[in-house]
């Protein structure tokens, strides 16, 4: 079966910074790929080279077939790529529902005419959105839904990650690209987060989700597969038993845990 | 206590507070001597420390937007009583209209500034763009004088296509000081220019409207009213319909689209925004209405020159704002009325009003960032409740 994803390889310099380095990577249809590797390893740099904000310095990206290098992030946004960030980027003094929208922009109408004065068909559009918005925060977290006009900024670190995925996950893409869910996040806490992300992944159909995570044990209950980096290259791919039993992901990265 | 709340959260609480804002205003427009003046501010500060010690001002909040329809009406009503009382009073006349078009032109930075999160440090030279189109078509061309306000806009919007590349290119301080440098060329362009009138300035003929000349006073029976009423009212209706397109926008998909530009630009980008499209369309959109509302401030004033529209003026346009709520319209609303009024009426600070100002919006800065009425999380429909 082709991969939904494939990078050959690809580079990424900044400068005299090599950030990444001739990694090939592919994510099949349906998986759940983690990508692990230390600080500064080049992990959220593959994010952001995948989603357009940065443009490799060489090598190929083809996600469902086709290249996507040198799309601006809002064309590959509609191919049907969605991320999540690192640092939360929500819009802490916006409401839950409109940071939830602001993933679903694309699917919005946004002519003038519609906006502005056909405001009775604005309202169908909008009840119907809202109560899409409702059942998709029922599914992380039932309390959610009647804080749904609450400033984002009002939530907990935990309700904060599950809008994200929200506004992530409401454009409905094909693939999800988790940038450390866990940060800042207890260890049940992100146990949590993790169960109810692939629970909603089995009710959403095929959707193919790239994970970056520190917490080896999300990666372990989690992925299928996962790939580690190091200095911008790939160290080793396997599944989690392999990956953890690698010499040279030990020294690089695991070694102290497993002691 | 309880009795109270649960009283003035119904209609009461939108007209109580309408009808004790129309005897404060009216009060203080006639005041006439210092001391009256100073004594209807304290009392209004009183009022103001008073609501707000008691916990008044959320159930007013909440009142208004349960009954958002009849408190515009009550706005309107307001305004129209004052027109009625004051028709023979050039000089309250002219602030009343003053604080209208400059509340229509805040309404415009408030759509760059406020949504966009686009800095915007010349909105009083699109306020003069809209002025001088006004100026120069009612003098040169034979169109239709009501045709040249919207032509007044347009042109505002127009001229701010030119500075779009360098805000686009730049960002943060970077797209405020293009700006800045805008308002200055402007000054300077409208000193030298022979053909706008230079420093001096130029007339601008009055507004004619299927033949009611709007440069005239009416008379009816007994009463005279003055000239001005009649700008006062159209202002008020442009002022209402930028109002409502203000707020249509912040309640549609196009409002959050701006809000998201603000908030987060890289994020946006990732999830399908448009940055470009959006800082264009808020930028040219808020000059369209400073330059409508400046294009019909020319024709009341009947006469302008550069000195109307200088950087200060841009300045007083952004206190505004910051002294509102950045995003709350209806603050837009109350801090105009502040700031044109109380230095008019206050003699003493006229002098130094700039100093006042600039110390205002300093203190908001420090201790009250988010303005006076800060903007509350959007709603898509009106009365939610």
């Amino acid at each position: 079966m082709n991969p939904l994803l494939a990078c050959t390889g690809l580079s990424m310099r900044f400068g005299g910074l090599i950030a990444l380095d001739n990694l090939d990577l592919e994510a099949r249809e349906g998986e759940i790929l983690g990508l692990v590797g230390p600080n500064g390893s080049g992990k959220t740099t593959l994010f952001n080279v995948l989603t357009g904000i940065y443009r490799p310095s060489a090598g190929t990206i083809t996600f469902a077939g086709e290249n996507i290098i040198g799309g601006t992030p809002q064309e590959i946004h509609r191919r049907g790529i969605a991320r999540t960030f690192q640092r939360s980027r929500l819009c802490l003094d916006l409401s839950v529902f409109d940071n939830i929208m602001i993933g679903n922009h694309t699917a919005l109408r946004l002519d003038f005419f519609y906006n502005l004065l056909h405001r009775r068909a604005f309202s169908r559009d909008y009840e119907m959105w809202r109560d899409r918005a409702a059942e998709m925060l029922q599914a992380l977290n039932p309390s959610l839904v009647c804080r749904m006009f609450r400033p984002v900024g009002d939530l907990s670190m935990i309700d904060r990650r599950r809008v994200e995925i929200c506004r992530a996950l409401v454009s409905r893409p094909r693939l999800l690209l988790l940038d450390e869910p866990s940060a800042g996040m207890t260890h049940d806490e992100t146990r949590q987060l993790m169960d109810e992300i692939t629970a909603s992944r089995m009710s959403g159909g095929s959707l193919t989700v790239i994970l970056i995570e520190h917490e080896m044990e999300v990666i372990r209950r989690s992925t299928s597969r996962c790939v580690v980096l190091n200095f911008g290259r790939k160290l080793c791919e396997g599944d989690y038993a392999h990956v953890v039993a690698d010499p040279q992901v030990q020294e690089a990265y695991l070694g102290k845990e497993l002691e | 206590m309880n009795r109270v709340a649960v009283f003035f959260s119904g209609l009461p609480g939108c007209i109580l507070p309408a009808l004790l804002l129309l005897a404060w205003s009216s009060f203080f427009l006639t005041a006439e001597d210092q001391i009256s003046v100073f004594l209807s501010l304290i009392s209004l500060a009183a009022c103001v420390i008073v609501a707000v010690r008691m916990r008044w001002g959320n159930v007013l909040r909440d009142s208004i937007a349960a009954h958002e329809r009849l408190w515009d009406a009550c706005l309107i009503a307001i305004m129209l009583a004052l027109l009625v009382l004051f028709r023979e009073d050039h000089y309250s006349l002219f602030l009343l209209g003053t604080i209208m078009a400059y509340a229509t032109a805040v309404m415009g930075l408030n759509v760059q500034l406020g949504y966009a999160g686009v800095l915007n440090f010349s909105c009083a030279s699109f306020f003069g763009v809209g002025g001088y189109t006004a100026a120069m078509l009612m003098a040169g061309t034979g169109l239709p004088p009501l045709l040249t306000l919207p032509l007044g806009g347009a042109i505002a919007a127009l001229t701010g296509c030119v500075l779009l590349l360098p805000v686009l290119r730049t960002s943060g301080h970077y797209a405020a000081l293009v700006t800045m440098a805008f308002a200055l060329l402007f000054r300077v362009f409208l000193d030298v220019s022979e053909w706008f009138g230079g420093p001096q300035g130029i007339p601008v003929a009055p507004l004619t409207i299927a033949g009611l000349d709007f440069s005239r006073g009416i008379s009816w029976g007994d009463t005279e009213f003055s000239f001005y009423l009649k700008y006062d009212l159209l202002l008020l209706l442009v002022l209402c319909l930028a109002y409502s397109l203000t707020r249509r926008l912040e309640r549609s998909w196009i409002g959050l689209a701006l809000d998201a530009v603000r908030s987060d630009e890289v994020a946006s980008a990732c999830f399908g925004i448009n940055i470009q499209r959006w800082k264009i369309t808020a930028f040219t959109l808020g000059n369209f209405l400073s330059g409508l509302a400046g294009a019909l401030y020319a024709m009341m004033l009947a006469y302008i020159s550069p000195a109307n529209f200088t950087f200060a003026d841009s300045l007083l346009f952004l206190s505004i704002l910051l002294l509102g709520g950045i995003g709350n319209i209806q603050g837009v609303l109350v801090a105009t009325v502040l700031v044109v009024i109380i230095p008019e009426k206050f003699q003493v600070i006229q002098e130094y009003r700039y100093l006042i100002y600039s110390a205002l919006v300093l203190l908001m800065i420090v201790f009250r960032p988010v303005g006076l009425l800060p903007r509350k999380p959007r709603v898509y429909t009106g009365n939610p409740a």
